[in-house]
C-alpha cells in the first residue's frame, strides 16, 4: 500500500477474492478508493482506460484461479495497444501452489506473452521492490502492462518493509544525431514526402510536432486506428484514417508517396495490408527497437521517442514549401470525398449518428469505442478535433472493451464527456459494467448502434463468402430494458428526428444512460480497401462519391 | 548455425520466459546449454539457432526482456562444442570444434548421443 500511494495511485479496479481478502482488509484504511466492478475484464479496460487518458498506470486487481484469468483478455488488449496497466492477481499460499487448489491458475504463465514483465513474489521482503519495479517497468519505453502475483501467505508475512524510492525514468530517448539529419535530408529530397502517425506518435504526445514537420514540407498526415487523434483531423494536412477501412485520400496517399516518415506505427496488415505492399522509401521511428523491420524493412530506422525524434528532425528541417503538386492532388481528393453524411431517412444510417455526434459533442469529449462495424464508423467518419480524444481496441480488437474503458476514462477526466460509441454485439459482451456505472454514478453515454447483429460478421459473409449467413443474429433483447434493470437510463431511437435529443439528454444526464439507435440493419461498413503487393482492391458500397470518403 | 550467449536471472519462470520469445517467433532451438556462471544470482544461457536472421530477430527481442541482462552472437573462435555419447566401451564425452564432434559421432555410430554446443 505504501507503494501504491508514493505512486500516487487513487483508484483501483477489481473484484475481492479469498486470496486478495489481506489486501482488500489493508486497502479500507488506504485511502485508496476501489471500484467494485462487475467481471475482471471490466476491471481489466477500466484500469486501461484510465491510463489511456491519465497516461500513467491504471490498476486492476482479481483474486486466484478464474478471477485471474478473466483479467486476461483486457491485460492482452492493453499489451497490443502499449498501455500502462499494472494487474495484480492474488494466488493460493506458496505452500499450496502446484497442487491444483481451490481457485489456483498459473496465472504467472498465462500472462507472460502478454505483458511487458510478470513477477511472482514468493518473499514478502521482496513485494514493495517488485511493485516498484512494476510501474517503471510499465512506463518505460514503450509502455505496456505488468503483472504481479502474489500468494496469500506473501500478503499477510508482508512485514512493512520499507520499498525503495521511486525511480520512473521519465527520460524519454532521442534519435541519434546522424540519423535524424539523413531522415530531414530524405524528407526535404522527397516529392511526395508523407507522415504515418500510430498509436506511439499518441502515447508520446508528438502531434504539435508532426504538424511542424508537415507544415514545412506540405506533407500530408495519415494516421492508423491507433494513431486516430494524434493530430486534429480538420487540420487540411491531415487526411485521416489509413488502412482497411480508412478514407481514400488516406490510402490514396500511402500508394503514392515517395518517402513515408511512419512514427510509432507497426505497420500492421489492418493498415498496410499484405507485407511488401510498401515500396517507397521508409523512415520508421519508434521506440521499440523489435518493431524496425518487423513488418516491413525501413530505408532508415531510428529507435527514439516519437515526439523527441520529431522535434530533432524538425529542427533540421530548414525548407519551407507552401504547397506542392503532391499536397494539392491529395488536399483535392480529400475534398472530392468529404461526402455528405446527413443521412436523414429510416431506419437510421449509422452515419448519420456520426454526423449528430460531430456536430454535438464537446471538443474535449472522450470518445470511446468499442469493436467491430460501430468501430469503423467511428473511425472513418468522426472527426477527432480540438482537444477531444479517441479511444479504442486497436491490436487486440476486444469486443466490450468499449463500456468498461469509458467507465475508467470517466475517472480520469471526470470533467470530460465520455461516450462509448457502441454495436449490440460488442456492448453486450460487458454490459453487466453499467451496474457499475450505476452503483458508481458515472455518467458515461453508451450510444447504441444496434442493428441485432454482429455486423462485421454480416458484411464479411456477404462480401467474401457469397451471402452465407451464419451465426450473426442477435436480435431478441430489449435493451432500454437492460438498461434499466441495471440502474441506468434507457433511451430507445427509431426515428433520425429524436437522435439529437436522446443524444443530448444522453450527454446532459448525470448517470449512465444507453441510447438505444436502431439503425439500418443492411448498411455496411465502405469503403473496404484490401492491400495486396499487386496493388489495391476497393469495395466501395453506394457512395455516390464513387466510395471515396 | 548461429550461437547466442546471454546472463540472465537465475529464477523459476526465466527459461519459459526465454523460450516463449522463440515460440512466438516459429524459432526453433536447436541446443541449449544453461550453467551456474561468474556473476551470483545469474545464469548463463548459450542456444543455437539454424540461421543469421532468426538469430537476429530472437537478439533483439530478448534484449527487451527483464529477465536478461546480456544477449550476444558469439562467433566460432569462441564455441565449444560437445557431446555424450554411448559406445559397447561405455559412454564417452567429447570436446572439440562442431566439426570434430560432429564427425566423431558420425563414425562411432554410437546408439545414444546427445550433441550440443558451449560458448563462452
Amino acid at each position: 500500500m505504501d507503494v501504491l500511494r508514493s505512486e500516487n495511485v487513487e483508484l483501483m479496479f477489481g473484484i475481492p477474492g479469498a486470496a486478495t481478502l489481506p489486501l482488500y482488509d489493508e486497502l479500507l484504511d488506504s485511502g485508496i478508493r476501489h471500484i467494485l466492478v462487475r467481471h475482471e475484464q471490466g476491471a481489466a479496460h477500466m484500469a486501461d482506460g484510465y491510463a489511456r487518458i491519465k497516461r500513467s498506470p491504471g490498476i486492476c486487481i482479481a483474486t486466484s484461479g478464474a478471477g485471474a484469468t478473466n483479467l486476461v483478455t483486457g491485460v492482452a488488449t492493453a499489451y497490443l495497444d502499449s498501455s500502462p496497466v499494472i494487474a495484480i492477481t492474488g494466488q493460493v499460499p506458496t505452500n499450496v501452489m502446484g497442487s491444483d487448489g481451490f481457485q489456483e491458475a498459473d496465472i504467472f504463465s498465462l500472462m507472460m506473452p502478454i505483458t511487458k514483465h510478470n513477477f511472482r513474489v514468493t518473499d514478502p521482503s521482496t513485494l514493495a521492490t517488485d511493485l516498484r519495479s512494476a510501474f517503471r517497468i510499465s512506463m518505460s519505453g514503450r509502455f505496456g502492462p505488468v503483472h504481479i502475483d502474489i500468494p496469500k501467505d506473501v500478503l499477510t508475512r508482508e512485514n512493512g518493509v520499507q520499498p525503495p524510492p521511486t525511480s520512473v525514468d521519465a527520460t524519454r530517448p532521442g534519435p541519434r544525431s546522424d540519423e535524424a539529419l539523413v531522415a530531414a535530408k530524405m524528407l526535404m529530397a522527397a516529392e511526395r514526402p508523407l507522415i504515418m502517425l500510430g498509436g506511439g506518435a499518441k502515447w508520446s504526445r508528438a502531434g504539435t510536432e508532426a504538424l511542424a514537420i508537415a507544415e514545412k514540407l506540405a506533407a500530408p498526415i495519415v494516421t492508423t486506428l491507433m494513431g486516430k487523434g494524434a493530430v486534429p483531423e480538420t487540420h487540411p494536412l491531415v487526411l485521416g484514417l489509413v488502412g482497411m477501412h480508412g478514407r481514400a485520400a488516406a490510402n490514396y496517399a500511402l500508394d503514392n508517396c515517395d518517402v513515408l516518415l511512419a512514427v510509432g506505427a507497426r505497420f500492421s496488415d489492418r493498415t498496410v495490408g499484405e507485407a511488401g505492399s510498401c515500396n517507397m522509401k521508409v523512415i520508421h521511428v519508434d521506440i521499440d527497437r523489435t518493431e524496425l523491420g518487423k513488418n516491413i524493412c525501413p530505408t532508415l530506422g531510428i529507435v527514439a521517442d516519437a515526439k523527441a525524434a520529431l522535434s530533432a528532425i524538425n529542427d533540421l528541417i530548414d525548407l519551407k514549401i507552401h504547397s506542392s503538386m503532391w499536397s494539392k492532388s491529395s488536399g483535392d481528393m480529400m475534398g472530392r470525398c468529404d461526402c455528405d453524411i446527413d443521412v436523414c431517412e429510416d431506419p437510421i444510417s449509422p452515419r448519420k449518428v456520426i454526423f449528430e455526434l460531430n456536430r454535438i459533442l464537446p471538443q474535449d469529449a472522450i470518445i470511446v469505442t468499442e469493436v467491430g462495424q460501430c468501430q469503423m464508423w467511428a473511425a472513418h467518419f468522426l472527426e477527432i478535433r480540438d482537444q477531444r480524444t479517441f479511444v479504442t481496441s486497436g491490436g487486440l480488437g476486444t469486443m466490450g472493451f468499449g463500456l468498461p474503458a469509458a467507465i475508467g476514462a470517466k475517472f480520469a477526466a471526470p470533467d470530460r464527456k465520455v461516450i462509448d460509441i457502441a454495436g449490440d454485439g460488442s456492448f453486450m459482451m460487458v454490459c453487466q459494467e453499467l451496474a457499475t456505472a450505476s452503483k458508481e454514478n458515472i455518467p458515461v453515454a453508451v450510444v447504441l448502434m444496434n442493428n441485432t447483429r454482429l455486423g462485421m460478421i454480416k458484411q464479411h459473409q456477404r462480401i467474401f463468402y457469397g451471402n452465407r449467413l451464419t451465426a450473426q443474429d442477435l436480435s431478441g433483447v430489449d435493451m432500454v430494458k437492460l438498461a434499466e434493470a441495471f440502474g441506468a437510463e434507457g433511451i430507445r431511437v427509431d426515428d433520425y428526428r429524436d437522435l439529437v435529443p436522446a443524444l443530448e439528454t444522453a450527454l446532459e444526464s448525470e448517470g449512465p444512460v444507453l441510447v438505444d439507435i436502431q439503425i439500418n440493419r443492411e448498411e455496411d461498413i465502405f469503403p473496404l480497401t484490401l492491400r495486396t503487393a499487386a496493388g489495391s482492391t476497393v469495395y466501395r458500397g453506394s457512395c455516390p462519391y464513387n466510395g471515396g470518403c | 548455425m548461429e550461437v547466442i550467449s546471454m546472463i540472465v536471472n537465475d529464477e523459476f519462470g526465466v527459461m519459459q520466459r526465454i523460450m516463449g520469445e522463440f515460440t512466438r517467433k516459429r524459432i526453433n532451438v536447436e541446443t541449449i546449454v544453461v550453467g551456474k556462471c561468474e556473476v551470483p544470482g545469474k545464469a548463463r544461457i548459450v542456444l543455437t539457432v539454424l540461421d543469421k536472421e532468426m538469430a537476429d530477430i530472437a537478439v533483439e527481442r530478448l534484449g527487451r526482456l527483464h529477465d536478461v541482462e546480456d544477449v550476444e552472437i558469439v562467433d566460432e573462435s569462441r564455441q565449444s562444442a560437445y557431446a555424450l555419447i554411448s559406445t559397447s566401451k561405455g559412454w564417452i564425452g567429447l570436446v572439440g570444434s562442431r566439426n570434430e564432434v560432429a564427425e566423431i559421432i558420425e563414425r562411432a555410430r554410437p546408439e545414444h548421443y546427445i550433441n550440443t554446443v558451449n560458448a563462452l
